[in-house]
């Protein structure tokens, strides 16, 4: 039986190797998304070991509480540490030195005065006379600044901004005006030319302290270990210490490990949400690729019927038919695990070359292949071909051994239960996805929560479809043969009734196809109801003649609102600022900003509003959040942050449209007063302009051109431009997406392929009689092309319909967040265009294949 | 040569047909030659392996000689391209196989008027309608190869192969698949067309029965015509046949 088995595989090289890419390609992405993850990882590891390498322990503040909310700019950040904790540090027992740093924004502007920055922060970091504190600085040109009008850059920062040693350089600093600096050194960043894509500019510690508006203060301080003394030990000789002169409430002490542990773990999980959402891509491949497996075997096993059947004549039993067909999707499975794993290593490097492009500069290591990418690879390769296989498998068993002797024993029966049993999961999935998104599940309820559960119910309602999908294939390939049949003759009459004639096949091989569809049509759809939910909002609120915003979205330092102010007078200019704080326990979110924000942004503000007093304190809440938390106007509401503890500050307002104040949303405006004196940094994340009446918009746009100029990473928007580039943003995800979505569908063409060479192979007496009767080369290509756009074009709509009924569930359950459907029309039409013209293409390979097949063989084939 | 001055509808001169190189090597058709009268009906027999029905795919274009011409009426088909070979199979030869005839999601009257469709050209109804009627088909036009019994798809084949008004009919054993009954219908169809539309058949068989009913039967042993058998009857037939050791 092995050795039937053997055989029949060597035989089939081919379709191995076919039947392979599907699997190949999705086990190639897991496997390069974790081998990215454990490299790009071990790679901070490094980095933040050699950033803190000389220094053993750190003393600090503690952080007060911790906010968890991905997607924002807003840190809860540490109070500072005084002047006066170094001597207490450098005085404990074990200590051989000690030292305050500082780091904070520093903006370099290049020679061409273009502001050197990208999606990383621009950083300013104090470089300490003691040696030991700054090995990570690694000296290439001159040496360290020790006058306070000197800067070391970045060797990336200083090619960008095309500077050398004794260059001059501007610097763009937060609270102090910008300043030149003699470029002193030029360092790399351990091995790498920066700090995983932040611009460093470094300064001797008391201009640090001085730009970096810490003057008298330091963030942390580092201590050095005499020889003999271990990390630990020094942290607990620190920590008594701190005990002695009382500091123990204030301040904490880490050591050099768990720093560099905890600071690369920070970076990591930044990158853990890039990495979900390359597993999830990664999963889809693999999933479609299921499909094409299972459609294989399908096909594999109704032609084998002939051998299966003898070897069920001979004795074999049906257990031992299905082993064997078994064995072979195992070997495919095994097959395709290990040359997928070999792809995910080029993906990995694939990744890590798109970060590169991005402006991370990251050492070069190692590929980093832990055993658990080699296991997960391997065995979801071969359980997915394993689970794929065992339906066309269990069939095989029940092939009669009359089918060794007859021509069409086994049909394959499209039972009633199928299609229950397809309805049934169809209905299971719709049901999940309606909890799922309205039914508010919280992670405790189902792994993943809301999310996961969505993902369970898509999963489940592509199966179901997938199932149902061969009552309508029939009907749907008529239909939409009918332009080919009508267009091309009877080439096209033909290749619609190929089309229609094994529906289960059609419709399978068009389901991996409509899993793709259906995600980018749903991702698509989701984006532009986004897209014109945030546009609407603009629009109706927008109040403002023009933004200021940083480049790249980043933010800027307040210096440039106070010159826009100076540069319009007359006119209004608000500042936006972020910032994160805790209310009972809770971490949440709030914008900072001033008292006459209504003059640039319509936020409803309900009548009673107090904005005089909101001037100097106060903070204004939306109707849901002080619905909800009971607040009301007059009372005093105790906010927590993370620098200043908690303060209470008086509630001023309630207003009822949010929808004006970013992607966030925010239900808490502080008065920039309070913002000032509770948060560390200060960072515009966007300034809206509104010109005097007195003046044309011309005219102020141009004034504030001008006054820009001396901010070059600050950008000048009016309605229009700004509009588009928050707008964006959003094409930005969507494009992502889709590109990774691109996947799933060249997997899915790969499955019309090989199901179409198949159903040649298949074919081979038919397709020699047409030859035989007439039929030209050409005709048949037209033929076999015509079949594989129909199957496409038919999964491309089955997938723009599930799509758009995806994305309009999704659409409904963010109601409350003011999110109206919209669908992108000329989007969708684009893809069923680019599917008929895919399908086309992969019908190409199979059609040259057809065509060229030897009449004589074929039409003596047995 | 019966009837030098009647238009020849087929003709090989000197063909050799060899499979294989060196040791290996095959001699299918040993410098063969024929010639088919326009109109007459020619059954080609021989012992398995004697060549026959290597001859009949060489004569029909379906198979390339390895050295002799073909002749397709006045056109030698041995020379030309893959391309103008099957233009000429569209439009002057008609193909009725051992089985598997019939496109099996196209019903009788697409099956019949396919090769017509594929040149694009608007089938003659009235003719369309004689070929019909002559293999009996007229009330099973609408139905499926699978609703069809073997012998009426070998009718659809037939008229099939009719409705171009061909030059030549090749039949490969097309009665191989058949009961007795229905392979006497079958051959009774085919000798109806050859004398009522005058159309040339060639046709391949083993089946003394069935070569009886052509005008001339073609004995081949090892690639070479070693015999013709002019008004052929079955007991003649069988015993040629078993003079030459089948």
């Amino acid at each position: 039986m092995w050795e039937v088995t053997r055989k029949g595989l060597l035989a089939h090289k081919f379709r191995l190797l076919l039947t392979s890419i599907s699997i190949v390609l999705g086990v190639g992405f897991v496997a390069g998304t974790f081998v990215f993850t454990d490299t790009i990882g071990s790679v901070f590891d490094h980095l933040f070991t050699q950033t803190t390498s000389g220094t053993d322990a750190v003393v600090r503040a503690k952080l007060p509480f911790k906010v968890s909310s991905a997607g924002s700019n807003s840190q809860a950040d540490r109070a500072p540490v005084p002047d006066s904790l170094v001597p207490v540090v450098r005085s404990t027992d074990g200590v051989a030195d000690a030292q305050g740093s500082v780091s904070g924004y520093a903006l370099v502007i290049g020679k061409d005065g273009k502001a050197i920055q990208g999606q990383a922060p621009t950083l300013g970091v104090s470089w300490g006379s003691i040696p030991r504190f700054a090995k990570s600085f690694n000296v290439e040109q001159g040496a360290r600044p020790t006058r306070p009008d000197e800067v070391g850059l970045d060797q990336t920062t200083a090619d960008k901004a095309k500077v050398r040693v004794g260059d001059t350089v501007h610097v763009d600093f937060l609270t102090v005006a910008p300043q030149d600096f003699k470029v002193s050194a030029v360092f790399k960043f351990g091995d790498a030319g920066n700090l995983a894509g932040a611009t460093l500019a470094a300064f001797e510690p008391t201009t640090a302290q001085r730009v970096l508006n810490k003057v008298g203060v330091w963030d942390e301080v580092d201590a050095a270990a005499k020889s003999g003394v271990s990390q630990a030990g020094l942290r607990d000789n620190l920590r008594a210490q701190l005990q002695r002169t009382g500091l123990t409430d204030r301040y904490e002490t880490i050591t050099q490990k768990a720093l560099a542990k905890e600071t690369a773990n920070t970076i990591k999980q930044g990158l853990s949400f890039f990495n979900t959402f390359l597993l999830i891509f990664a999963l889809v491949a693999l999933f479609v690729g299921a499909f094409i497996i299972y459609n294989t075997f399908s096909i594999i096993v109704a032609q084998r019927a002939r051998e299966l059947g003898l070897l069920k004549a001979v004795g074999a039993s049906g257990r031992q038919v299905t082993w064997s067909v078994a064995v072979e999707a195992l070997a495919t499975g095994v097959f395709s695990s290990i040359v997928g794993l070999a792809f995910g290593i080029f993906v990995a490097s694939g990744l890590q070359g798109l970060l590169k492009s991005f402006g991370v500069d990251l050492p070069s290591g190692g590929i980093v292949l832990k055993p658990r990418t080699v296991i997960v690879a391997i065995i979801l390769g071969i359980v997915v071909t394993l689970v794929s296989a065992l339906s066309p498998a269990r069939r095989a068993a029940r092939v009669p051994p009359v089918a060794a002797i007859q021509d069409h024993a086994v049909t394959p029966t499209s039972g009633c239960r199928r299609y229950v049993i397809g309805g049934i999961v169809t209905g299971v999935g719709v049901v999940l996805l309606f909890l799922g998104l309205f039914a508010n599940v919280k992670s405790s309820d189902f792994p993943g929560g809301a999310g996961g559960l969505v993902g369970v119910a898509a999963f489940l309602v592509f199966v179901g479809v997938a199932m149902l999908s061969p009552v309508i294939a029939g009907p749907a390939a008529l239909a939409l043969g009918w332009p080919s049949a009508h267009i091309r003759g009877v080439t096209g009459e033909l290749a619609r009734e190929n089309a229609a004639r094994n529906t289960r096949r059609t419709a399978s091989t068009a389901a991996a196809l409509m899993i793709g569809l259906a995600l980018i049509t749903f991702v698509s759809t989701f984006g532009a109801s986004a897209k014109k939910s945030f546009a609407d909002a603009i629009d109706r609120t927008n109040r403002a003649d023009f933004q200021l915003a940083g480049k790249h979205f980043g933010g800027f330092a307040p210096p440039a609102a106070q010159t826009a102010r100076q540069a319009l007078p007359g006119g209004t200019v608000v500042e936006f600022r972020e910032g994160a704080w805790q209310y009972n326990g809770a971490g949440k979110q709030l914008v900072g900003s001033t008292a006459d924000l209504g003059q640039v942004v319509d936020i409803k503000l309900r009548s009673g509003a107090d904005l005089n007093g909101f001037a100097t304190t106060g903070v204004l809440v939306y109707k849901d959040a002080a619905k909800s938390n009971k607040l009301k106007v007059g009372q005093t509401l105790p906010m927590r942050f993370s620098a200043t503890g908690v303060k209470q500050i008086p509630i001023r307002g309630i207003y009822d449209d949010n929808k004006g104040l970013g992607v966030n949303f925010t239900s808490y405006i502080l008065s920039l007063r309070d913002y000032e004196a509770n948060y560390t940094t200060q960072l515009d994340l966007g300034t809206a302009v509104r010109k005097p009446s007195a003046m044309s918009a011309s005219a102020a746009r141009a004034a504030l051109d001008k006054a820009m100029t001396a901010f070059p990473n600050v950008d000048v928007q009016d309605n229009a431009q700004a509009k588009d580039a928050q707008l964006s943003q959003f094409n930005t995800i969507i494009n992502l997406m889709g590109a990774l979505l691109l996947l799933a569908i060249i997997i899915a063409l790969i499955g019309i392929v090989n199901t179409l060479a198949l159903s040649i192979y298949e074919r081979t007496r038919e397709i020699g009689l047409l030859r035989a009767v007439g039929m030209t080369r050409r005709q048949m290509k037209r033929m076999v092309r015509s079949e594989a756009v129909i199957i496409a074009v038919f999964g491309t709509l089955l997938g723009v319909v599930i799509g758009l009924l995806f994305g309009r569930a999704i659409v409904a359950s963010l109601h409350n967040d003011g999110i109206v459907f919209a669908v992108p029309v000329g989007q969708i039409v684009g893809f069923v265009i680019l599917a008929a013209l895919a399908g086309l293409f992969a019908g190409t390979f199979p059609a040259r294949r057809a065509a060229n097949l030897d009449i004589l063989k074929a039409i003596s084939t047995d | 040569m019966p009837g030098a001055d009647t238009k020849v509808a087929s003709h090989a001169v000197d063909i050799t047909k060899v499979y294989g190189k060196g040791d290996t090597a095959v001699r299918a058709l040993d410098g063969l030659s024929i010639e088919v009268p326009s109109g007459r009906f020619i059954a080609i027999m021989g012992p398995s392996g004697s060549g026959k029905s290597t001859l009949l795919h060489c004569l029909a274009g379906l198979d390339r000689v390895t050295s002799g011409q073909i002749f397709l009426e006045e056109q030698e088909i041995s020379a030309i391209s893959e391309k103008d070979l099957t233009l000429v199979r569209r439009e002057k030869m008609g193909f009725i196989f051992q089985a598997y005839n019939l496109i099996p999601m196209l019903d009788a009257e697409e099956n019949i008027l396919l090769p017509l469709k594929l040149a694009g050209k608007e089938p003659d109804r009235d003719w369309f309608d004689r070929v019909v009627d002559t293999v009996g088909l007229r009330d099973r036009l609408r139905h499926r190869p699978d609703e069809l019994s073997g012998g009426q798809q070998q009718r659809v084949a037939v008229a099939r192969a009719l409705v171009t008004r061909p030059a030549v009919i090749f039949a490969d054993e097309p009665t191989g698949n058949l009961d007795t009954k229905a392979s006497a219908e079958l051959l009774g169809f085919i000798s109806d067309a050859v004398e009522e539309f005058g159309q040339t058949v060639v046709m391949v068989t083993h089946d003394p029965l069935g070569a009886s009913r052509s005008e001339r039967v073609v004995f081949l042993v090892d690639g070479k015509i070693v015999d013709e058998m002019p008004k052929p009857t079955p007991d003649k037939i069988l015993d040629r046949m078993k003079e030459l050791g089948d």
